[in-house]
C-alpha cells in the first residue's frame, strides 16, 4: 500500500512537471510502465537522459585507508570505446558532472590497460602528442588529450577528444606553465574525488578563441609534447564536430539534443540523506521531455566577456555581486557575509557554522537584467557533516575571516545545494534552446 | 559595508612621474607604455623581479592609473582577462588582482608567496572542499573565486599598503 501511494505521487508528480513543461521524471518508456489502464504509447522511447547519483562515491575512494566519503557530488556514469569498437569498451563510474568547466576528463588510472592502449593521443602539427591542462578554482588536471567514441545515456559522440588525467610517459611531468596557475594538481583519485569530470558548462569547447592563437591560452593550455617533455603552448581549433582538436562540451558535440542540459534533482531532506537520485537531460526543448516551460532565462557573460564565460549576478545584502555562477561542481555555497559565524573545530574553518539555521534572500540577476528570487538556507556545517550521508544541504563554505571579507570578491557560487528540489537549465554559448539562446542559466 | 566599490581617489598632484602621466590630468591619468622600459619596481613579496618583467612575462599591454598614494598598473591580457599591480608611491607593489578566463601566473606574480600559499592550502584536512584558493595570514592575503573560464582573485600585503588605502580598491 505504501508503495503503491509513492508510485502514484511519483507519478503525479513527473504529470505536474510536465505540464509545467519542465524535466523530471523519466518520460516516454517508463511512463507505460506505471500500470495505468488508459495507457497510449505513440510516442518512441526517449533516450536523452540519464542518470544522476549523489552519493560517497567511488569504492576506491571510501574503502581508501586516507579515503574519505564525498558530499554533494552528482555522479554520472559513461561508457568509453576505442574508436569504431563496439567490443572494446569500459563504463566508468562516478564521474562529476561539473556545469562549472566543459569536457570530459577520466582519470588515466581507471582506464583499463587494454582499452587504454586503443585510445590514440592527438598529434599536433609537429606530429607530436598532445598535452593539456585545465584551471580549476582549486587546482588544476593535467595529462594527455585522447580521443574515445563516447556515450552517455542514450547520445554518443565519435572521436571524441577527452583529458586522460594523469597520464605517464611523457605527460607525467606537470609543465611549469600549468602548476603556476596555484592550487591542487588533481591527478589521483584522492585529488579528485571522482573517476573523472564531465564538463557541461556554458562553453561549447574548453578553451574557445582564446586557444586559437599563437601561445594563446584560456580555461585551458595546450601543449607541444615531444619525448622532452610538454612545455610549448599550441594553438587548437575550437570545433565541436569531428575534426575535433580542443576538448569540445560533450553535449555540444551530439548530433542531437545539443544545446544544453537541464540537471533534475529531488529536494534533500535537511538534515541530508545518504544517496539521492535524480536525472540529467540532454537538450532544451528538443524533446517532449526537457521543454524550458516557465522557467527564468539568466543569460551569462559569454567567452568573450571580460571577467570570462558564464557569470551573472546575484544581489545579495544590498550588494550585486556580479562574479556569481551556478555551478553542480562546487560541492556548496561559497559566500562571503560576516554576519554568519564561522565554524571553529579543525579542519572546519572554512565553512559556516550557525547556531541555528539561516535562511538567506538572494536574487539572482542575468545579462539581459531578467531576475529569479532563491532563498537558500545555511545549516550548521560541523553538526550536519558529522554523518555518513552524501546529501548535505545548507553547507556554506566561508572564503574569509572577519576581518578580511572585504577582499573575496564579489562572487556567490550557487553549488550543488543549490539543485536540490530545482530543474536547472544550462545553455550552451551561441546554441539556440527554447526560447532563448545561450550562454544562459534557467530554473 | 562590505564589496561597495571605492569611490577614487583625488589624484596626487605632487608625484614624480612621467610628463606624458601628468599630461592626461583630470582625476586619473592614464598612460599606456605597451612594453617601453619602466622604473625597476618590485613584484609582490620581492625587490629583485619588476612589474616590466611581470608584463613580459604575461605578454602583455600595460598601462597605469594614478591614484593618491599609489599606482595601478592595469595589465591586459592576450586572453582578454586583466591582472593589475598596486604600487605603492615608494615603489613597492603591495597588491595583485587578476579577473579573466584563467588564472594568471601566480607564480610569478606572487613570488616568494607562491610557494606560501602553496604550502597553506596544502593543510587542508577532513572531508574534500571544493572551495576557492584562500590564504589569510597577518602578512599576506589571498582570495579568489570563480570556475574554469571566469577566474577572479586579489592579494595583498596588508603591512605594506598605504595607510588609507582601501581594500576595496583591490579588484
Amino acid at each position: 500500500m505504501i508503495k503503491r501511494l509513492c508510485a502514484i505521487g511519483a507519478m503525479g508528480l513527473a504529470l505536474v512537471l510536465t505540464a509545467c513543461g519542465g524535466g523530471g521524471g523519466g518520460s516516454g518508456g517508463s511512463t507505460a510502465s506505471t500500470g495505468s489502464t488508459t495507457t497510449t504509447t505513440t510516442t518512441p522511447t526517449l533516450t536523452n537522459f540519464t542518470t544522476l547519483t549523489v552519493d560517497s562515491g567511488p569504492t576506491a575512494l571510501t574503502t581508501n585507508p586516507n579515503g574519505y566519503i564525498d558530499d554533494n557530488i552528482a555522479f554520472v556514469s559513461v561508457t568509453i570505446c576505442a574508436p569504431g569498437s563496439t567490443t572494446n569498451c569500459q563504463t566508468i563510474d562516478h564521474v562529476e558532472v561539473d556545469t562549472g568547466s566543459t569536457g570530459l576528463r577520466i582519470l588515466v588510472s581507471v582506464i583499463t590497460p587494454s582499452l587504454l592502449s586503443a585510445l590514440s593521443t592527438e598529434t599536433d602539427a609537429s606530429s607530436n602528442p598532445v598535452g593539456e591542462c585545465l584551471g580549476f578554482v582549486d587546482g588544476y588536471t593535467f595529462g594527455s588529450v585522447r580521443q574515445a567514441d563516447f556515450q552517455i545515456g542514450g547520445e554518443s559522440v565519435a572521436n571524441m577528444p577527452f583529458q586522460a588525467i594523469g597520464d605517464t610517459g611523457v605527460f607525467s611531468t606537470v609543465p611549469s606553465t600549468c602548476s603556476s596557475g596555484g592550487g591542487t594538481n588533481e591527478g589521483t583519485l584522492l585529488a579528485l574525488g571522482a573517476n573523472g569530470i564531465i564538463g557541461i558548462g556554458v562553453m561549447a569547447t574548453d578553451c574557445d578563441a582564446a586557444c586559437t592563437v599563437p601561445g594563446g591560452y584560456g580555461a585551458a593550455i595546450y601543449y607541444d609534447c615531444p619525448s622532452t617533455g610538454c612545455s610549448s603552448i599550441i594553438t587548437r581549433a575550437a570545433s565541436t564536430t569531428a575534426p575535433f582538436q580542443q576538448l569540445p562540451n560533450p553535449v555540444a558535440a551530439m548530433s542531437v539534443d545539443n544545446n544544453g542540459t537541464i540537471i533534475s534533482l529531488p529536494a534533500a531532506p535537511t538534515a541530508g540523506e545518504a544517496t539521492m537520485t535524480g536525472t540529467l537531460y540532454f537538450g532544451i526543448g528538443t524533446q517532449t521531455n526537457n521543454g524550458l516551460g516557465s522557467a527564468t532565462v539568466l543569460t551569462t557573460t559569454t567567452s568573450t566577456s571580460r571577467d570570462g564565460a558564464g557569470l551573472i549576478t546575484v544581489d545579495f545584502n544590498n550588494t550585486a555581486l556580479n562574479e556569481s555562477f551556478l555551478d553542480s561542481g562546487s560541492n556548496l555555497y561559497v559566500f562571503s557575509d560576516s554576519s554568519i559565524p564561522i565554524c571553529t573545530e579543525t579542519n572546519y574553518t572554512d565553512y559556516y557554522c550557525p547556531t541555528s539555521p539561516v535562511t538567506l534572500s538572494t536574487t539572482l540577476v542575468g545579462a539581459n537584467g531578467t531576475s529569479a528570487p532563491a532563498s537558500i538556507v545555511i545549516n550548521n556545517a560541523y553538526t550536519f557533516f558529522d554523518s555518513t550521508n552524501a546529501v548535505v544541504p545548507g553547507i556554506g563554505g566561508s572564503p574569509a575571516s572577519l576581518n578580511q571579507s572585504a577582499v573575496y570578491p564579489q562572487s556567490f557560487d550557487l553549488g550543488l545545494p543549490f539543485f536540490y528540489g530545482r530543474n536547472v537549465y544550462t545553455a550552451i554559448e551561441n546554441r539556440t534552446a527554447g526560447s532563448a539562446t545561450g550562454p544562459y542559466f534557467a530554473y | 559595508m562590505k564589496h561597495k566599490r571605492n569611490q577614487p581617489a583625488p589624484l596626487r598632484r605632487t608625484q614624480t612621474w612621467p610628463a606624458a602621466v601628468r599630461l592626461c590630468g583630470g582625476m586619473i591619468a592614464v598612460l599606456a607604455w605597451f612594453g617601453f622600459a619602466a622604473p625597476s619596481f618590485a613584484t609582490l613579496g620581492g625587490v629583485s623581479a619588476t612589474i616590466e618583467a611581470d608584463r613580459a612575462h604575461l605578454a602583455a599591454r600595460s598601462s597605469t592609473v594614478v591614484n593618491a598614494d599609489y599606482t595601478v598598473h592595469i595589465m591586459t591580457l592576450p586572453n582578454g582577462g586583466t591582472v593589475k599591480e598596486f604600487e605603492r608611491s615608494d615603489g613597492v607593489v603591495f597588491g595583485i588582482a587578476w579577473r579573466g578566463p584563467s588564472r594568471p601566473d601566480l607564480r610569478q606574480l606572487l613570488g616568494a608567496r607562491f610557494n606560501v600559499l602553496q604550502s597553506d592550502i596544502a593543510v587542508h584536512g577532513g572531508r574534500r572542499l571544493r572551495a576557492p584558493l584562500a590564504d589569510e595570514r597577518s602578512d599576506f592575503v589571498l582570495h579568489s573565486a570563480g570556475h574554469s573560464g571566469a577566474f577572479v582573485g586579489s592579494a595583498y600585503l596588508p603591512q605594506m599598503a598605504p595607510s588609507d588605502f582601501s581594500i576595496s580598491a583591490l579588484q
